[in-house]
């Protein structure tokens, strides 16, 4: 026995729109938020492209909350939580009444304020370093700031597993409301844009170079793909037992029929072990869910244009159903949206919600040519019109970590 | 439906008193205390100089697969530990089905040298150092990464970075994914290094002691930073029983719960704290009567020993009288994310054993600290049921309950 779990609201920051409905316009109208750095100087690097959020301010959202204890990370992961919140119906009286828990998956919170608190010690001295910086310093920092904004008294939670944190983030709330432990949950992922992450991207080869045949940007499943872009934004949903979402007669998105995760032992350098762990996370997702390759309308992929990730994963994806990927309608969103890490499965998960409501999967942006032998027919740059029953939303790690969640419409 | 019961079947810990459970075990009752100078930075511009550093530590008896200049120091630590609980739990890896064999870990910090050598590098003009290992050693989610590589664990690998309460974290969630038959053996527990990060920022706080760590004492004056890492194997009851292993305790439930007040400080009357040993006890099934050992959080700050004896008192009254509450921080300063996870292996051995860790450095009672710490002294006690008390910055608490088996057979 467990509880069913239902998604009743969604709050999204992104460098393509402040809403579910403002993100799908962007994805569909194959806007591109790829563009030179503007945070900080790329001086030096290799790539000089990002997918950031411009003009970022948290006070559009949270009006006059006093916002001096948060940083970056926290803005956009407060910022998202109070349109989640709203979306959903969880007012400021209900939330004194009744516990909402918040579970955050993050790949870094914050390295640029740890970093730069760390900085300050050793150039000025440790008693010049900010105790209140310190406290934005743990990688929980976020949670815990945006629970303390907005009085989410339950369950309180931090996921890290690289690229899949807010995916992985999903399916533990999943879990956690399964068993009965809570009720309402906000749960997805945040990463902010910072120096400090990027110039580790940028050494360890992982970043999309300039390519005069292939444009400035990363091109999931092309065969001219060399990388991937970082992106930022946050993104959560908010998540809650069917039952009681549906005594307190909320609007219901969407269930969430399943999860399953994986770990590859190799990190992605052998192809084999990599396909086998994509393949069993998929596979996990579709048994937990009772249902099957056939029953899958769409998948929208984790591929952000790294070279052997999207190959990967496509193989893993056909593996994990059976071969059964030729009639796939396939949307890949970091085209445009760039690799936004914690974000960045929410973030397909909110599109998905999208798709589910408005029919339209988009198209993934700048694919031309096809890398040989994916077995994804249905895969182009182009928007299709599908009808969204049942949808497999993956997340892969550059080094390793798998997850994968299905997402069913509720009649 | 019945649900699936979960068992401790190894402990694997590396601390500032001892590696390895028989050594921390002994140490830990003969109240052995692991802090001293501290030698891995200069701290002559602090005026706080002692930590609780694990010292000795040779990474190399530990790895079979992966290589020690590859891997932060929390990796290793987590390593080791990995490795000596499966060890202790004799479980012999070409047995098990990997891709049903996971790891759960918490952290503070992650990787925090890592950060902080970029940053050495950043301010003497020279981050052209910094090379392409930097992604592969620094983010949080490699201390889990790393303990599945080294042992080859294709299931479920989470990090939980809830601060100084993840290691109760990351056991209540592997607890969980064994519940749920998501997987047939968990590693859980929690890892961090000493770091200058940490270090400046509790100093900063005033929060360090500047001579030795004494929950609970009237005149304590601080927590002293530690590191190390602790890891348990958790299996269901049936697949112990199966193979005969000895099961040192349960673990029966756990509660988790967020002020939602304050980053660093906890709220006034241990608002949280309560709710979340509350939810442990009622999703355990345990009466307050039945809890006989609890393992304080007790960091030796002035606030934090105050509060939680406050949240104990509130929540089981009277009783909060008799049940006998010691903080091993006091020996082993607070080693951050793998604090709790080092205390729940320390309240799995005191269910297994029977005997209680003391509270050392309790010189003078605190009238406002009137509970029974156990001071300076381990105790032979029966201890039928443990409650792990882990709290956090961000307001994450985090209890969990450790149950002596038979007493469900």
């Amino acid at each position: 026995m467990r509880n069913r779990v239902v998604i009743t609201g969604a709050g999204v920051i992104s460098s393509l729109g402040d809403s579910s409905s403002s993100l799908q316009l962007s994805l569909c109208s194959g806007r591109r938020a790829v563009k030179p750095v503007e945070l900080f100087s790329t001086a030096g690097l290799g790539c000089p492209l990002g997918g950031e959020i411009p003009s970022f301010d948290a006070k559009k959202y949270l009006g006059r909350r006093n916002l001096r204890p948060l940083d970056r990370t926290s803005r956009l992961v407060a910022s998202a939580a109070q349109m989640a919140l709203d979306d959903s119906g969880w007012s400021e009286s209900m939330r004194k009444q009744q516990e909402v828990g918040l579970v955050l998956g993050t790949m870094f919170c914050s390295v640029h304020t740890i970093s730069e608190f760390d900085r300050r010690a050793v150039e000025v001295g440790p008693g010049y370093a900010s105790p209140m910086d310190f406290s934005n310093t743990v990688i929980n920092a976020a949670a815990g700031q945006t629970a303390i904004l907005h009085n989410l008294r339950g369950i309180n939670s931090t996921i890290s597993t690289g690229i899949t944190s807010g995916l992985q983030a999903i399916a533990y709330a999943t879990e956690v409301i399964r068993s009965g432990r809570a009720r309402a949950i906000l749960a997805g992922g945040a990463d902010e844009m910072c120096f400090e992450s990027f110039y580790g991207f940028d050494r360890a080869g992982l970043l999309c170079r300039s390519d005069e045949s292939a444009g400035d940007f990363p091109i999931p499943f092309d065969k001219r793909r060399n990388g991937f872009a970082l992106g930022e934004g946050a993104a959560l949903l908010m998540i809650e037992d069917a039952h009681s979402a549906r005594e307190r007669g909320a609007r219901v998105l969407a269930e969430i029929t399943g999860h399953g995760c994986a770990y590859d032992c190799s990190h992605g350098e052998d192809e084999e072990s990599a396909v086998n762990a994509i393949a069993l996370s998929v596979r996990r997702a579709l048994n937990d869910a009772f249902t099957g390759p056939h029953e899958i309308d769409c998948l929208s992929a984790s591929a952000n244009g790294s070279y052997a990730g999207d190959r990967h994963e496509a193989k893993g994806i056909r593996t994990g159903l059976n071969g059964q990927t030729r009639k796939l309608p396939v949307t890949a969103i970091k085209s445009m949206l760039g690799e936004t890490l914690g974000a960045s499965g929410p973030m397909q998960t909110i599109a998905v919600l999208e798709t589910m409501r408005d029919g339209v999967l988009p198209g993934i942006n700048g694919l031309e040519q096809v890398e040989d032998d994916l077995a994804f027919d249905m895969i182009s740059s182009d928007n299709s019109e599908i009808d969204l029953e049942e949808a497999l939303i993956n997340s892969v790690g550059f080094d390793g970590h798998c997850c994968s969640l299905v997402l069913a419409k509720v009649q | 439906m019945k649900q699936r019961r979960v068992v401790v079947t190894g402990i694997g810990v590396v601390t500032p008193i001892g590696t390895g459970r028989e050594r921390f075990w002994t140490n830990l009752l003969e109240g052995r205390s692991g802090i001293g100078p501290v030698r891995s930075f200069d701290t002559s511009a602090y005026s706080v100089h002692r930590g609780a550093e694990v010292h000795g530590f040779a990474v190399e008896n530990y790895l079979s697969n992966l290589d020690a200049a590859h891997l932060g120091r929390a990796s290793q630590f987590a390593i080791a530990a990995a490795r000596l609980a499966l060890a202790d739990a004799n479980v012999e890896i070409a047995s098990l089905d990997l891709e049903r064999a996971g790891v759960s870990m918490g952290t503070t910090s992650g990787e925090p040298r890592e950060v902080e050598r970029f940053d050495d590098l950043f301010i003497g003009k020279k981050l052209e150092r910094v090379g392409p290992e930097f992604l592969g050693l620094y983010p949080s989610h490699v201390i889990a990464a790393h303990i599945a590589r080294e042992l080859r664990f294709a299931g479920i690998n989470i990090m939980i970075p809830t601060a100084c309460a993840a290691g109760n974290y990351a056991i209540a969630h592997a607890f969980d994914v064994l519940r749920a038959g998501r997987a047939d053996l968990m590693l859980a527990g929690g890892s961090d290094s000493f770091s200058r990060i940490t270090y400046t920022g509790f100093a900063q706080l005033g929060a360090i002691a500047p001579e030795v760590c004494q929950p609970f004492d009237r005149y304590r004056k601080g927590m002293i930073p530690g590191e190390g890492a602790g890891v348990i194997v958790l299996e269901p009851l049936s697949s112990a029983k199966h193979r005969g292993a000895r099961i040192y305790a349960e673990i029966a439930g756990y509660g988790l719960s967020c002020d939602a007040h304050h980053m660093t400080a906890a709220h006034p009357n241990g608002e949280g704290a309560v709710r979340a040993m509350k939810q442990a006890l009622e999703q355990s099934g345990t009466n307050p009567e039945e809890v006989s050992y609890i393992s304080a959080h007790g960091t030796g700050t002035a606030t934090n020993d105050r509060l939680e004896t406050i949240a104990v008192k509130q929540l089981f009254a009277g009783s909060a009288y008799r049940i006998p509450m010691s903080s091993i921080k006091s020996m082993l300063g607070h080693t951050m994310g793998a604090a709790s996870a080092i205390e729940a292996a320390a309240c799995a051995l005191a269910v297994y054993h029977d005997r209680i860790p003391p509270t050392i450095n309790l010189k003078e009672r605190d009238p406002e600290c009137d509970l029974d710490y156990v001071p300076n002294c381990a105790r032979e006690h029966e201890v039928r049921v443990a409650m792990n008390n882990a709290y956090a910055f961000g307001g994450n608490n985090a209890s969990l309950i450790l149950r002596k088996c038979e007493s469900l057979n």
